[in-house]
């Protein structure tokens, strides 16, 4: 059971809410991302590397 | 200070009357529906509010879904009408609003077979909308989203069936600016139009919104809205 | 047919293209082709490329304007000068020497061809490389792939392939979602459709379910383009209306054109995009951005402008100029 002061200050606070504003609602500004570009894998490089190119063989032990 | 946390309040009690919508209309439960009203977990004012704010989706179980509401719950939508009238120079959204929940509450007491509420009052003009831009057409109508049912006569709806391409664009802008509110809103009106553009692809769309704003239960309720809006019948 | 009263939204658009072309004009020495144009190692997207879109935009703004108009003299002074860059095409024959498998080239001579300057031997020389499995394959986006096609058709090449299937694989030519629309789908399909329109020459070059398409989704693509400020894309989709057989809705244009206008500058720049605008400050100067950051942009204005006012001008209708035969089976070569 909520206290009578508890109630009372519900009910100065719902008063106190501006009802119409959240029925009336401007529009959020727009959020814009593009995708960003990624060279692709393994056919441009940035410099000499191939990237997911196969490792270099190294030579087997034994 | 007080203001806000007020707001943030009622925006927490608007979240979680959205997910007792959202569970309703997955599960067709009506119980869980009013969960969020009946729990007691706020209080009297605050939950009146919140109902005033989901509006007439409110009863969209028991609108769409045919299953009869909480007594308890359609008592608080009843106070939350009678609470929160528009005043004399309230926005248009906010009288159309509230003209949707004098007609939910309505359909809702007719099937019931009770007493009746009173009669709606007379219906607002649509003449905000004459001339509107796309943009600010689609605005409106995704606020008004409780208006989205089939078969509902107003003068919101004709506008909305006049302007099929008009919504259609709304809802690339509101995408592309991830507005998923309106985007929900608007795709929901969008499921009711004839004359959408097939290349607008509104089913992929709708999953698309639902997969980037799903999570906000606002957007949730809109998009089952719109799942259960081809078969649905109006009450 | 699309032939509406020029109104007070005519006249803004007209000064947009005025003011742009004044920019470039006192800019012009920054499009001059320096030794960096032929070397190996030379920035080809800092000389070739700004160079023929300057002569790409300078031949649509001379056809759409009558010969005593101040705009199509100072675009006819622009293609001689841009010309004379290339040593009156003699640089052509010399870059196909360097980097003969190179598109490049062609795209951009395509451009000066359009406008009647044209050098035969290096067509001549073109057309030989073009006959190989190798060229016809080289790897592309498909919107580049459509670039090369009309390239070809415009220098008196037999196009390698059909337009029908290079459309087919471009991003507008599967009429995708318009929701997915994001800035590389946005230039994808601008220059589609430059290429289908011989930049804005024919609104018949596009087919008619693309028409439909484009005059559904371009307003959603414009406010929110001009939303985030992307001015350079925003200009190009106004010249795409503009290339349409049927009108884009004049209040969706008008809106448009008052926020291009709005970011252009005193001295007819107009940004990219709103990052140069920020980087600019509040109290920008009259000519506050640097070239590469606002060049394509404001030839894109002086280009979309230009379309617009002939679109929207009293006869000549310059959207229907002499027929051009068998463009989608990809011939029609003109001699």
């Amino acid at each position: 059971m909520p206290s009578k002061d508890k109630v009372l200050e519900e009910v100065t606070r719902t008063e106190n809410i501006d009802i119409d504003a959240v029925l009336d609602p401007a529009e959020p500004d727009g959020v814009f991302r593009d995708s960003r570009e990624c060279a692709a894998l393994a056919l441009q490089s940035g410099g000499t590397n191939l990237l997911l190119s196969p490792p270099t063989p190294r030579p087997k032990k034994g | 200070m007080e203001q806000s946390s007020t707001s943030a309040l009622l925006q927490g009690t608007v979240l979680d009357l959205a997910s007792d919508v959202v569970s309703a209309l997955r599960s067709g439960d009506h119980v869980r529906a009013g969960s969020t009203l009946t729990g007691g977990g706020a209080g009297e004012g605050v939950a009146r509010a919140a109902v005033r704010v989901l509006g007439a989706d409110t009863l969209l179980p028991s609108v769409l879904l045919r299953v009869p509401p909480e007594p308890a719950q359609l008592a608080v939508f009843k106070d939350a009408v009678a609470a929160h009238p528009p005043r004399d120079d309230a926005a248009p959204t906010v009288v159309w609003s509230h003209w949707a929940m004098t007609r939910a509450l309505r359909r809702t007491e007719r099937a019931l077979g009770g007493p009746l509420a009173d009669e709606p009052g007379t219906e607002p003009d649509a003449r905000w909308l004459d001339d509107a831009s796309w943009q600010f057409l689609t605005h409106q109508l995704a606020v008004l989203a409780p208006l989205a049912l089939p078969g509902e006569e107003c003068a919101v709806t004709r506008v909305a069936r006049a302007r099929p391409v008009d919504v259609a664009r709304g809802f690339v802008r509101a995408v592309r600016r991830r507005d998923w509110q309106q985007a929900a809103g608007a795709g929901r009106w969008l499921t009711l139009l004839d004359g959408v553009p097939d290349t607008l692809g509104l089913e992929a769309g709708l999953d698309f919104v639902r997969l980037m704003g799903g999570s906000d239960p606002r957007v949730a309720l809109q998009l089952e809205a719109a799942r259960l809006m081809p078969a649905g019948v109006l009450l | 047919m699309n032939v509406r009263d020029a109104s007070a939204h005519d006249v803004r658009v007209r000064e947009v293209e005025a003011a742009a072309l004044d920019w470039v004009w006192a800019h012009r020495d920054r499009f001059a082709l320096g030794d960096d144009a032929l070397a190996a190692d030379g920035q080809v997207n800092r000389t070739w490329k700004p160079l023929g879109e300057l002569t790409q935009v300078c031949a649509s703004v001379s056809r759409c304007t009558p010969p005593g108009d101040p705009l199509h003299a100072r675009a006819s002074e622009l293609l001689d000068f841009a010309w004379q860059q290339t040593h009156r095409g003699e640089l052509f024959a010399l870059m196909q020497s360097l980097e003969p498998f190179a598109t490049y080239p062609l795209e951009v001579y395509a451009a000066f061809a359009s406008a009647g300057l044209r050098h035969p031997g290096y067509e001549a020389s073109a057309a030989v490389v073009a006959r190989t499995r190798g060229w016809r394959l080289t790897e592309q986006y498909p919107t580049r792939r459509l670039g090369v096609l009309e390239a070809e058709r415009r220098s008196g090449i037999r196009p390698h392939g059909g337009v029908p299937q290079a459309l087919d694989r471009t991003w507008l030519g599967g009429l995708p979602e318009p929701w997915t629309f994001e800035r590389q789908a946005g230039y994808a399909l601008t220059h589609v459709v430059f290429h289908l329109t011989d930049w804005g020459r024919t609104a018949r070059g596009v087919p008619a379910e693309l028409v439909d398409y484009l005059l559904h989704w371009l307003p959603p693509w414009l406010d929110t383009c001009l939303d985030a400020r992307m001015y350079d894309l925003s200009c190009e989709l106004l010249a795409v209306a503009a290339s349409l057989p049927r009108p884009c809705g004049t209040a969706v244009l008008e809106d448009a054109w008052r926020r291009v206008a709005a970011a252009q500058t005193p001295s007819g720049a107009i940004p990219e995009e709103g990052a140069a605008q920020d980087a600019a400050g509040p109290d920008p100067g009259p000519d506050p951005y640097d070239f590469t950051d606002c060049y394509h942009s404001t030839l894109m204005a002086a280009f979309a402008a230009a379309l617009t006012t002939a679109a929207t001008a009293p006869p000549p209708d310059v959207r229907h100029p002499a027929p051009r035969t068998g463009q989608h089976a990809g011939q029609g070569a003109p001699g």
